[in-house]
């Protein structure tokens, strides 16, 4: 799976929880971008992206993640381990 | 010590700014040697034995954060670091509980099964509510490895800083000590005037505003309090100027911690950016006391909303779409987390029924909010797409929800809460029993209201809800962290405000510190300090 991938099954996921086709996500993306990526909405997508890759976040990761790049890091890191 | 005081605006400040100078010409470490000490001395200053009480829950949070910072390492040890994070936490609730709640138990239980308990009385040791979650935050940082390395002087300048030491805002370590780091503790003329407007702007919010409105309005509550009828002409007037009062005061205030933070070099997060304008619940929790709906979203609410979604989706259920979800994995993930969250925000402001009711209170709000969100008309436009009409309704059922909450957050008892909420709604009549004519408190008579006193109540909230705030006229200069920069008109119109070290603006701010120096001269506190 490269790098495209992921973002590209992210988008997927954010377009489908937001009923919104136009979100294109990229490593600099912040959650301010996403007009209604609120709080609830980034619950939910943090909790779909565990289920399409298979994972589990650490809470202090969800809790910091600044940009999609680093959600995209942490799912290679634990992807990996 | 309070920043609201003489000895801290006229010599602990002035004293420990320049000392911090004067050192960092010759060694940073020196500099922020000084400033840990100066930080002991101003959370001695009040009560000296508050040190020993915090100094031990330092003590303990040191091991544990060293402990936690070897495991961090070793992925192979996750559950011992979990056990050990757990532990940390657990001691840091249960520190903040002893000394907060222990009273308030045993009072309920009191209440609850009919026994007469008394304890002897505890003395909250100041801002420990802040530090307890500021602790915790840094444990879960460390843990994480979000936190890699740290030193003993780091460690101790991050959790004795004096600036948002007592009162916010919740600042996490990755956020401050960073900044430590690159700090060149010398002296920067714009750095150094900024700092000082920001302070300014928040003593004249503190001792001007909040303590202007505060006069009118504590009569009231000790005239509800004391078992006066309330009509609900005094139920909105204490309503609105609490909430006035309470906005004033605590963004006053954390204007002023900002403000103090930057003599040093450093910036510590926005906590208010007008949430008087708010038109949704949700909205109102954005931008108000920001850092504690960040540090509450993180560590509570996310937490119990990811389980439950774990859960769900492990056994195959619906879980949460961003509308229309089923009626299930509403209840299931996003009432209960809402109500669970809001409960502790409830019971961390105050140990008392009327905070939990508060918190509850604010729960069931949020839950409609989503609600609407979820099953309401399906073409909501986005954000600035709203017809100005809809986006001032939404504003208006806001403002009402939140003052109406403020009542119970300010009431004294449950039976003064009860008695101005009925009010409120016009149970008690519309019209004041008694005419407006005095604004003196008379003992046991309704106060009655004052035409200096509405006026005062109108003119706060034309502030509140149309100038332009003090961290957005900064903006340019960024005294706090994550300042969205939206231009610093009045009511949305018109020229930008920008704040700049210029002649006009120090004419204006000095026209600021001098009013609130002479109105220092009758002091009170501030609200949260107790908290």
């Amino acid at each position: 799976m490269t790098d495209q991938d992921i973002f590209d099954a992210l988008s997927q996921i954010l377009r489908i929880l937001l009923r919104n086709e136009s979100v294109v996500l990229t490593a600099r993306t912040t959650r301010r971008d996403v007009p209604g990526w609120d709080s609830l909405n980034y619950i939910n997508f943090i909790a779909a992206v565990e289920g399409k890759f298979g994972i589990k976040f650490r809470m202090a990761d969800v809790e910091s993640f600044e940009t999609v790049g680093s959600i995209v890091e942490a799912i290679k890191a634990r992807k990996g381990a | 010590m309070l920043f609201n005081s003489d000895e801290f605006i006229l010599l602990f400040l002035p004293v420990t700014v320049a000392g911090f100078l004067l050192f960092g010409r010759g060694s940073r470490s020196l500099a922020w040697a000084w400033l840990i000490a100066a930080s002991i001395f101003f959370y001695a200053w009040w009560r000296p034995f508050n040190l020993v009480i915090i100094g031990s829950s330092i003590a303990v949070n040191f091991a544990f954060a060293c402990v936690l910072l070897r495991l961090a390492r070793e992925d192979s040890r996750r559950r011992l670091r979990t056990l050990v994070l757990t532990s940390g936490i657990l001691f840091n609730v249960a520190f903040l509980g002893y000394f907060k709640y222990a009273n308030f138990l045993v009072i309920a239980a009191n209440d609850l099964t009919g026994s007469n308990f008394v304890l002897a009385h505890i003395i909250l040791p100041l801002g420990i509510s802040f530090i307890t979650f500021q602790k915790i935050a840094l444990l879960v940082d460390v843990a994480g490895g979000r936190v890699e390395s740290f030193t003993t002087r780091d460690f101790l300048l991050f959790v004795l800083f004096f600036p948002p030491l007592i009162s916010g805002p919740i600042v996490h370590y990755r956020e401050l000590i960073p900044q430590v780091h690159a700090a060149k503790c010398r002296f920067n003329a714009d750095m150094f005037a900024a700092a000082l407007t920001l302070f300014c702007f928040g003593l004249f919010k503190k001792v001007v505003l909040a303590d202007g409105i505060a006069q009118y309005v504590s009569p009231i509550f000790a005239a509800a309090a004391a078992g006066e009828v309330m009509t609900l002409p005094h139920a909105w007037f204490a309503a609105v100027g609490f909430t006035e009062q309470i906005y004033f005061d605590f963004s006053g205030y954390s204007d002023m911690a900002c403000g103090a933070a930057l003599f040093f070099g450093l910036r510590l997060p926005i906590n208010f950016d007008s949430p008087l304008r708010a038109s949704s619940i949700i909205n109102f929790w954005v931008h108000w006391h920001m850092t504690l709906t960040r540090f509450l979203t993180a560590y509570i609410y996310n937490p119990i909303a990811l389980a439950l979604l774990r859960r769900r989706s492990a056994k195959g259920m619906s879980t949460l779409s961003s509308r229309g979800s089923s009626a299930g994995a509403f209840v299931s993930v996003l009432v209960w987390p809402v109500l669970a969250t809001m409960l502790v925000s409830g019971a961390w402001h105050g140990a008392g029924y009327t905070f939990l009711l508060w918190g509850l209170l604010h729960g069931v709000y949020l839950i409609v909010n989503h609600a609407w969100r979820q099953y309401g008309p399906a073409s909501t436009p986005p954000k600035g797409m709203r017809p100005p009409f809809v986006t001032f309704i939404g504003f208006i059922l806001t403002f009402v929800a939140v003052t109406f909450g403020m009542i119970l957050f300010r009431a004294p008892d449950l039976a003064s809460a009860v008695n101005l909420v009925k009010g409120f709604v016009g149970f008690h009549g519309i019209l004041p029993v008694r005419d407006v004519a005095n604004a003196a408190p008379i003992q046991g008579e309704l106060v009655a209201i004052s035409l200096r006193a509405l006026a005062y109540l109108v003119g706060l909230l034309v502030i509140a809800l149309l100038m332009p705030n003090s961290l957005q006229m900064m903006s340019k200069y960024e005294p706090a962290l994550y300042i969205e920069k939206h231009a610093p008109q009045v009511a949305g119109v018109g020229p930008s405000f920008y704040w700049r070290p210029s002649i006009p603006w120090m004419g204006f701010i000095a026209v600021l510190a001098a009013v609130s120096m002479i109105r220092l001269s009758g002091r009170s506190e501030f609200l949260y300090w107790q908290f």
